[in-house]
């Protein structure tokens, strides 16, 4: 084999920087936004900030107001307060000199923190004196504006592990990964039993295999989106014909039940999940059964080897390569479920079909909270990586053929 | 011996047309509503098979809807994914089996994990990149559609350049042929039906994106096939009509697909052991 050079580098290089922008930039990204609280619709956390920052433009609106205020009731107030007065009055004009050139949100850093938080906090005793003291015709209006001018902070919105630590707390959180769970393992199970069985029946066919391959690929190849529509209107409750067989063979008592009945709901995607993907499955096991040679069998015969005997003893071993791949996918796919519990119930009824990914997404793009949404998808990640490690390490899946 | 024999055939027979019906009847039972005017889809005459008014008005309707725009979107963006990624994967996995170098298991290993990670991961900063760059409800959607399918690409590719011997490139070198003649007259000839059956597994999984495109393009105009079907349900919640109607139509492009490439597609899935 050559080795690579500077030519050679430039095969990789494209892959190296899509992979990099498209794949691993977001998802240090991600990391980086699930230690902030970090929320697109409200101003004081839409940017990940590690420093306080200071609103300069609010300031120097609400400091005229507040000069006005003092100034214009001056007369208001005793005789022996005139000299605070004065004193608010100088504070704040010092205190717009100091923020003269600024403008906007700015970051507090060294000597202008130390200033900022020394005319702020005298502002805010002074004016609070003359407000709990006295009583003067401007009293309201210099309450509305204090409370204004105290959002002129912004706090970091740095919170380290704590969205980590409220997840972990999150009924939600719960909820959603036992229903990922559920739908993983019991869709996975059926769907690899039903495709093994599949899968032997096909290898058994001789005729019209072509056919076969060909109508178990649609449900694969159509849009996830698509077929989840499709289960959706079957499943109707008035006028599904799915939901209206499974009542008339009292499989369900109401076929209105089905949709909008919790465990109803789960039952349906799973059954759905199982009709688009089980022929999948079986197409990768019957690939597995073909690279079994005829001679194999042939001679367990000639040793007596009964029928299940050669399958347990001989087929499941020898299939159980390609198996595991598979179901390291189709797990992972299972797990990651979006598309078609999006379209077929939306997480509902009531929550009760929520899995990580959909909670995930809604509470990124509904409540715009990239911060905490970001760590949901983290916690998925956790998940995935247990999952896979569990597949190739203990079951010995064989994911990346060596050459 | 003979009977048993005829027995066993006709019981997987049996199985086998049961499968198929199983398979088939959910797309049946669309099609056949898609002809039924609204008021044989609801109530009484729901369950019967065929229409007694047959007509065309779900059609038209769904037509109106623009339907065949987001056809158009989904043809666009799956064939510039297709291109690409094939392109950069072809390169990628032909490096990746005929040269050394250092950090090759690395770059597979990272492969692999880029395609076990949740999609969802890449979303909302990339969601956010493309509010800062104005890319949003473009095609340039296809950017981060690598992410689901590079990584298979490269997959699928890898397998098929292993399947290639290396000695052939070994010999033409020695009868002195350029490395760029190498690659263009034996390498990529030798590995042209891998390459395609790579391109035909990208572009259904990029026609059949749903995540990135209904974050991303959130303009009806670039609504591609998965995510205008998704708006048919909130927008026409009881119209089964139309639901069913567009069903059909989109359906059609994926039905030739499969039936024109099913061996391609096949050979695809197998050789990389990885999905879509």
């Amino acid at each position: 084999m050559k080795r690579m050079g500077f030519k050679e580098a430039l095969f990789i290089l494209p892959a190296i920087i899509i992979i990099a922008v498209f794949s691993l930039w977001p998802i240090l990204k991600v990391i980086n936004y699930s230690v902030f609280d970090y929320q697109l619709n409200d101003q004081q956390k839409s940017k990940l900030s590690l420093d306080e920052k200071f609103n300069v433009d609010l300031f120097k609106e609400n400091a005229d107001y507040v000069m006005m205020f003092i100034d214009m009731n001056r007369f208001s107030f005793p005789e022996d307060v005139q000299g605070k007065v004065d004193e608010v009055l100088n504070n704040v004009n010092d205190f717009k000199e100091l923020l003269a050139d600024q403008s906007g949100f700015i970051e507090l850093g060294g000597e202008l923190k130390g200033q900022v938080r020394t005319h702020y906090s005298k502002l805010i005793e002074d004016v609070d004196f003359f407000i709990n003291n006295y009583d003067f015709p401007d009293r309201e209006n210099l309450i509305l504006i204090m409370e204004d001018t105290k959002k002129c902070f912004v706090q970091s919105n740095f919170i380290g592990f704590e969205g980590y630590r409220n997840a972990l707390k999150d009924e939600r959180v719960h909820d959603a990964l036992g229903h990922t769970v559920i739908f993983t393992i019991v869709s996975v199970a059926l769907e690899l039993v039903l495709g093994l069985g599949l899968a032997i029946i096909m290898n058994k066919a001789m005729k019209g295999q072509g056919i076969v391959r060909a109508v178990s690929l649609i449900p694969w190849a159509i849009p996830t989106t698509v077929a989840a529509l499709m289960w959706s209107y079957l499943y109707d409750g008035s006028n599904g014909i799915i939901a209206n067989i499974l009542q008339n063979l009292h499989i369900i008592s109401d076929s209105r039940n089905l949709l909008l009945s919790g465990g109803g709901a789960m039952t349906s995607a799973i059954l759905a999940d199982v009709w688009k993907t089980t022929p999948y499955m079986a197409l990768l096991i019957l690939a597995g059964f073909q690279t079994i040679p005829g001679a194999v069998y042939e001679s367990a015969k000639v040793d007596g080897s009964g029928v299940f005997n050669t399958f347990f003893k001989i087929t499941l071993p020898l299939l159980k390569p390609s198996i595991l791949v598979a179901l390291l996918m189709r797990t992972l796919d299972a797990f990651r479920v979006f598309d078609l519990i999006y379209v077929l119930t939306g997480g509902g009824p009531g929550g009760s079909t929520e899995t990580m990914s959909i909670y995930a997404y809604k509470t990124m793009f509904q409540q715009t909270n990239f911060g905490y949404g970001s760590v949901v998808v983290l916690l998925m990640v956790v998940c995935v990586a247990i999952i896979a490690t569990f597949y190739i390490k203990i079951l010995g899946a064989n994911v990346m053929e060596r050459d | 011996m003979d009977k048993k024999s005829n027995n066993f055939k006709t019981m997987v027979l049996i199985f086998i047309a049961l499968y198929l019906v199983v398979i088939i009847f959910p797309f049946i039972w669309v099609f056949l509503t898609s002809f039924k005017p609204t008021q044989e889809i609801f109530g009484e005459g729901a369950f019967r098979i065929i229409s007694q008014n047959p007509t065309l008005e779900n059609y038209a309707n769904v037509l109106k809807n623009g339907i065949f725009r987001s056809m158009w979107n989904s043809f666009v963006v799956a064939s510039i994914t297709s291109v690409y990624v094939v392109m950069v994967a072809t390169l990628a996995a032909y490096a990746i089996t005929r040269f050394k170098f250092r950090g090759k298991n690395l770059l597979l290993g990272i492969i692999l994990a880029v395609s076990m990670f949740p999609q969802m991961i890449i979303v909302g900063p990339i969601y956010n990149l493309f509010m800062n760059l104005n890319l949003t409800n473009s095609y340039f959607v296809v950017l981060p559609y690598s992410t689901i399918t590079l990584p298979v690409a490269v997959f699928i590719l890898v397998t098929h350049f292993n399947k290639i011997p290396i000695a052939l490139e070994e010999a033409a070198t020695i009868d002195g042929a350029t490395s760029m003649q190498i690659l263009s007259k034996i390498v990529f000839r030798l590995a042209a039906p891998g390459i395609f059956t790579t391109a035909i597994i990208v572009f259904i999984a990029a026609w059949n994106e749903f995540l990135l495109t209904v974050t991303l393009n959130t303009n009806k105009a670039y609504h591609t096939v998965p995510v205008a079907i998704s708006f048919l349900r909130t927008q026409f919640t009881i119209l089964w009509g139309e639901v069913t109607a567009a069903t059909v139509i989109v359906t059609i492009p994926t039905l030739i697909i499969v039936l024109l490439f099913q061996k391609q597609i096949v050979s695809g899935l197998t050789s990389g052991a990885v999905k879509e």
